[in-house]
């Protein structure tokens, strides 16, 4: 049988019944292959007659899998429509409410402000009328920031202990406990804070009253972001090719000189992309800080009325809000369309802006690592 | 087994006495003897896993970076013990520069780079530093290439510059042994004929072991070839010697390419 004459037939069929090669895949395959072949010879009068193509079990298996595949992508599609659409909703959502406190909008039972009275003013007496909502960006800058400046040197140290320094077995028990601790629910480590460092605080030469505000409140927010960050940091540091290590140390560094010199400069921008998204979730936290801070939004002028502390002692030491605490307290208590609760949208607004600009920066340092 | 006999002009660098290293319980070296003049290119051939790369790094103590070894015998420098002498290691490293397998620049600009070492040891005024990167790099044959974009990213250059820069790097801490662990692995052919040029003219003022698989490579840039076989030396001799009359059959059948 000339191959010619098999190449006419894509589907494999000889008009005699005689068949030798069979492009199609699957179960009838394989029980064609099983018949010993008789090189090629036209005696296949024992052989079942396969069907066309079209008609085949094996065809309308597919065509039902193509249905099924378009099925799942429309299911794919739709889920992740919802999703992007929940984002888009919620921010609209804020937006119209939040945006509702500059604007004369029907239904609005308030006056409308000017932007100025909200974001340049640290007066905040919502029932004289008063909306400025400069202590809460204030507090929510301060706290994360203080924060930060605990967590960042602590987790990355610690993240270099563990990829250079740690034995093995170290090594993996403190990957693990740092992974149980980023899933520890915020409220416990409120709970810490209030029972545990407040009373250590409180009534010494650091606070004369309760310690409430931002000292102890970074510190609790601190110790929440350190395992974010020792985790993301010890894989920066093993990620670095120990040819970098080696390459300073066989130059003369000391252990230290080449861990301060060549690793943490070489995983810059990771450890910077770390710090950045502790500081989104401190900057986002309201359970553990809300019961530490002391939720005084008139802290600034407190502040200013008290002289009888050092100056850096008072500002750490005195009760004070944030954006997220001022949004828990009283947003609950607050009537829909009344300028308070718009303006406290105006601050959910805010809050969500500032996460947003922190997660497109990590975005790009990530990017710029791979430049 | 010490043989080189004949009228040697330099005096000896580096000295092995009886030396023996183990990682662990497992015994890498054993019953290690020869000697390295100075201003001479030493070369360290045999099969892979004869531990050559490792006796090469027992001269700076870098192994000692990762993990936990155990080396006993003796090995001098200018007749002092490296190991027990009381030299600190990161001393010793200053003395004993190293150029890695692959190229491993920092990822800091060219100047950087080669700045580092000088740096680290206290050098901090522009002039100085400025002056000592210059000769570095022109030591290491690749100033002309680069003098015009020193503060670019050292991980942008080729894998030839890659290394010279490395060398550079190396030189710029005026080092007195230079090792050399198969430096031109990683590289094309006319980066490895411009890093054996740079051998040659390096040797001038400093002593030079160098660990290599290529034995084209070995008699090319070397004055003394040792062969290690298992973990220890089979045969040390000017290279000339090694590669045509040989003492040891098993030296013999190594250049010659029946095993290995």
């Amino acid at each position: 049988m000339p191959i010619g004459s098999t190449l006419a037939h894509p589907a494999g069929i000889q008009p005699g019944g005689s068949r030798k090669a069979d492009p199609m895949p699957d179960v009838l395959e394989t029980s064609l292959t099983a018949v010993p072949a008789n090189g090629g010879g036209g005696s296949a009068e024992s052989r079942p007659t396969v069907p066309q193509a079209a008609e085949s079990p094996a065809f309308r298996h597919s065509r039902t899998h193509r249905l099924a595949d378009r099925w799942a992508h429309l299911a794919f599609l739709s889920c992740s429509l919802l999703v992007v659409g929940l984002i888009g909703g919620i921010l609209f959502f804020l937006a119209s409410r939040g945006l509702a406190a500059f604007w004369p909008v029907a239904g609005n039972m308030g006056r409308a402000l000017h932007l100025s009275e909200v974001f340049l003013s640290a007066d905040w007496a919502p029932s004289s009328d008063r909306f400025g909502i400069l202590p809460f960006i204030a507090g929510s800058l301060g706290v994360t920031g203080l924060a930060l400046l605990i967590a960042a040197p602590a987790g990355i140290l610690t993240g270099v202990f563990i990829a250079k320094m740690a034995p093995a077995w170290m090594r993996n028990l403190m990957r693990q406990v740092m992974d149980l601790l980023v899933g520890i629910p915020s409220v416990v480590y409120g709970i810490f804070g209030l029972t545990v460092v407040l009373p250590l605080v409180s009534h010494t030469w650091l606070a004369d009253a309760p310690a409430s505000g931002f000292a102890v409140s970074a510190v609790i927010l601190a110790v929440m972001i350190v395992p974010t960050i020792v985790s993301l940091s010890t894989d920066a540091f093993e990620s670095l090719p120990s040819s970098l290590d080696e390459g300073a140390q066989a130059l003369g560094s000391s252990r230290w000189q080449a861990i301060w010199h060549v690793l943490i400069p070489a995983a810059r921008p990771r450890l910077l992309t770390a710090a950045v998204l502790g500081l989104g979730r401190a900057i986002g936290e309201a359970m553990a800080v809300q019961m530490v801070i002391g939720n005084n939004p008139q802290w600034i002028a407190l502040m200013r009325e008290s002289t009888d502390r050092a100056p850096f002692l008072r500002a750490l030491f005195t009760p004070a809000a944030t954006l997220t605490t001022e949004l828990v307290q009283e947003l609950p208590n607050t009537a829909a369309g009344s300028t308070w609760n718009n303006v406290l949208f105006a601050m959910g607004l805010l809050l969500y802006l500032l996460t947003m600009v922190l997660i497109l920066a990590t975005r790009r340092l990530g990017r710029g690592k791979e430049a | 087994m010490l043989i080189p006999t004949v009228p040697e002009t330099k005096p000896i660098k580096l000295s092995v006495r009886n030396m023996a290293f183990s990682y662990g319980e497992k015994k890498v070296l054993d019953g290690l003897s020869l000697d390295i003049h100075a201003e001479r290119v030493t070369a360290i051939i045999g099969p892979s896993g004869c531990g050559k790369s490792t006796f090469l790094k027992c001269f700076n103590r870098i192994h000692e970076v990762s993990s936990a070894v155990n080396v006993s015998g003796d090995m001098l420098m200018d007749g002092v013990d490296i190991y027990r002498g009381g030299i600190d290691e990161v001393d010793l490293r200053r003395r004993v520069g190293m150029v890695f397998q692959k190229p491993n620049p920092f990822p800091k600009s060219i100047y950087e780079n080669v700045a580092f070492g000088p740096r680290l040891f206290g050098v901090s005024d522009r002039t100085s530093l400025d002056g000592i990167v210059e000769d570095a790099l022109r030591k290491a044959a690749l100033w002309d290439e680069v003098k015009d974009r020193l503060k670019e990213s050292a991980t942008g250059m080729s894998g030839g510059q890659q290394q010279r820069l490395c060398i550079a790097r190396a030189l710029a801490v005026n080092p007195e042994v230079l090792l050399m662990d198969e430096p031109c692995s990683a590289l094309d052919p006319i980066a490895t004929a411009k890093i054996e040029d740079l051998i040659g003219e390096l040797k001038e003022n400093l002593t030079i072991v160098i660990v290599t698989h290529n034995m084209q490579q070995a008699a090319r840039v070397s004055d003394y070839t040792a062969f290690f076989w298992l973990g220890k030396l089979v045969e040390m001799d000017l290279t000339e010697r090694i590669f045509t009359t040989p003492r040891v059959q098993m030296t013999e059948d190594y250049i010659t390419g029946r095993f290995g």
